[in-house]
């Protein structure tokens, strides 16, 4: 290794959706992560006790000139200002979990909820929708867990709880199409997950973010993982396109990808396959 | 011992907008030096370890009718509680501009006391307040420290020369708010800053811990004092190389001081100054800041104002 310049240089032109979306991956203090570099890009792994993972894509933006070492974030203010961070790496202490996740049968078990940190923030974690706290006064989620039942008759989704008292929302595909963007499932599944976990996979995403959130994608593989998708724009805000619709057209390299996967709770095997 | 003025309308400006509020960040309790021709507000110069201030007055540009005599060479010190001088005077301000517009001039008179409190049978000395207002009249008494003694008169006059010595070469920093939301960050990733000063007009802040190296450059600065032109060959190099390059060629210094130390010694900007240097005092003694004052409407130092701090250094570094 030269003492001067990096084996690595990858530019960015806003560094803000960098921080958001490491933002987005971190829920607590002292979070060590994994940090992938190849020619595709950075992948950027953060875990929990073996049960969450997260993962950050940040594809490939100008260019990489060779391996890693080490890398230096360098944001020029004016000509004659700068400000530099350099981070020292070390040998992760456990190997990331590489979980393979693999489709739970033919048809995808998925559903996607627009603006899920939103929805899952205030209707399932902290209801606050006017609907709901008509029905029920100040309600708390009960229990340490959450199950989660998708049914393909009615197709719909429910989050439900257990504990001191009982909680259980429906989302019926037909009915909260506003909601609800897309369904897949041909047949009834239910997985138990740990709370805290379910809300690690929203409660960070800065708002910034939720704002262009385009929807978060809900899959359920094999023995009961679940993989929760968000895209993140890392691109410069720029104008918004007048024609923009849910299929709109983003550059692939001004996003970057979060995916958090959540094993389910083992004692759990009602409905499953 | 006597000390009577009459504070003018900019003295009770510089006072209450910009001064007390930049000294009460630099810590609670300061000294009050007051002698013929000036009055100094003065930080932790008999306490070897915090962050040093010294802001010094001529009497003309506070007092009216100033009248002080003691019998050590008519010099009177003590040490007063900055927030208590700070609500004393914005009080004043408020009773003076409650009736009308007209000036307060000869209407706020501050003088030592010395009154007999309730439930109490000593004697206790205090910065009297009288505030004339239209029809009334406002006293506050502010509690004030035993006044010093020769010896510690002596004392605090010995700490204030020794904390006149200049740097050889002082950087003038371009945005005192830009260094500040940095440094603000910053605090949270470590406690020890490294500050490199070089005569190239280079500035360069940096905080190291184990795992994470972050820092500021900022370059070709003005430079007051010993200066030089920076080697062509570094141009293209990164900022810690050329900073330890500049250090090795004698270019350049660099001290350790606490970030907290450093982000007090910004908020001198709520001073409102027109100007600030960083310096590093011979030997890497200390890092100082100086603050300088135009006289409104010029580009001319007012030379009756002076602020400057110096932060302890808290390992010598590489000089």
């Amino acid at each position: 290794m030269s003492s001067e310049g990096p084996d690595l240089v990858c530019e960015v032109d806003n560094v803000q959706g960098i921080v958001d979306a490491l933002t987005a991956v971190r829920w607590k203090r002292q979070q060590d992560a994994v940090v992938e570099l190849s020619e595709h890009g950075v992948v950027l792994i953060v875990e929990e006790s073996s049960c969450l993972q997260a993962k950050v894509y940040l594809q490939r933006e100008i260019e990489i000139r060779c391996y890693i070492v080490f890398y230096i974030l360098r944001s020029v203010d004016s000509l004659d200002a700068c400000i530099y961070a350099e981070i020292r790496t070390r040998i992760p202490e456990t190997i990331s979990w590489d979980y393979n996740f693999e489709p739970a049968g033919t048809t995808p078990l998925s559903f996607t909820v627009k603006c899920l940190p939103l929805t899952i923030q205030t209707v399932i974690f902290k209801p606050q929708s006017a609907a709901l706290k008509e029905a029920i006064d100040d309600l708390e989620w009960p229990g340490s867990s959450v199950q989660i039942i998708l049914q393909p008759d009615p197709p719909s989704v429910t989050f439900k709880g257990e504990g001191h008292g009982d909680l259980q929302i429906d989302f019926m595909y037909y009915v909260n199409t506003d909601l609800l963007i897309a369904f897949s499932c041909d047949r009834q599944v239910s997985y138990r997950y740990k709370y805290k976990f379910l809300q690690a996979t929203t409660s960070n995403i800065p708002s910034s973010v939720i704002r262009d959130n385009r929807g978060s994608k809900l899959t359920i593989g094999r023995g009961g993982m679940l993989k929760v998708q968000h895209l993140v724009s890392v691109a410069r805000p720029s104008i918004p396109h007048p024609h923009i619709d849910s299929a709109g057209y983003q550059q692939p390299s001004r996003i970057a990808y979060i995916e958090f996967f959540v094993k389910p709770e083992e004692d759990e095997s009602t409905i499953n396959d | 011992m006597k000390f009577k003025a009459f504070l003018t309308e900019n003295g009770v400006n510089l006072l209450e907008k910009r001064f007390l509020p930049a000294l009460d960040k630099m810590g609670k309790i300061c000294h009050l030096y007051l002698t013929r021709d000036h009055t100094m507000f003065l930080h932790n110069l008999l306490n070897g370890d915090g962050i040093q201030s010294v802001a010094q007055f001529r009497k003309e540009a506070l007092f009216d009718d100033y009248r002080i005599s003691s019998q050590n060479e008519d010099r009177i010190a003590f040490a007063i509680d900055i927030s208590l001088l700070q609500r004393a005077v914005r009080s004043s301000v408020s009773i003076c501009t409650e009736f009308g517009s007209g000036p307060t001039q000869n209407r706020l008179q501050i003088k030592l006391v010395k009154k007999l409190p309730p439930n109490c049978t000593q004697p206790m000395p205090f910065l009297t307040f009288e505030t004339k207002g239209y029809k009334s009249a406002v006293i506050q008494d502010v509690p004030i420290s035993k006044p010093f003694s020769r010896a510690q008169v002596i004392e605090l006059q010995t700490g204030l020369d020794m904390a006149q010595d200049l740097p050889q070469t002082l950087v003038q920093v371009p945005d005192l708010n830009q260094l500040q939301n940095f440094v603000d960050r910053l605090k949270h990733v470590g406690d020890l800053l490294n500050v490199s000063i070089s005569k190239y007009g280079d500035l360069l802040v940096q905080i190291s811990t184990t795992l994470i190296t972050v820092g500021a450059e900022f370059q070709k600065l003005l430079v007051i004092g010993e200066q030089a032109d920076a080697p062509a060959e570094d141009r293209n190099l990164s900022a810690q190389t050329r900073s330890a390059r500049a250090i090795l060629r004698g270019d350049a210094q660099s001290v350790q001081v606490s970030v907290k130390h450093f982000a007090k010694s910004l908020q001198c900007h709520l001073a409102k100054p027109d100007c600030a240097f960083y310096g590093i005092a011979p030997q890497g003694a200390c890092l100082t800041v100086i603050f300088q004052f135009f006289i409104p409407g010029s580009r001319q130092t007012d030379k009756s104002i002076s602020l400057h701090c110096r932060l302890p250094v808290l390992d010598p570094g590489s000089s």
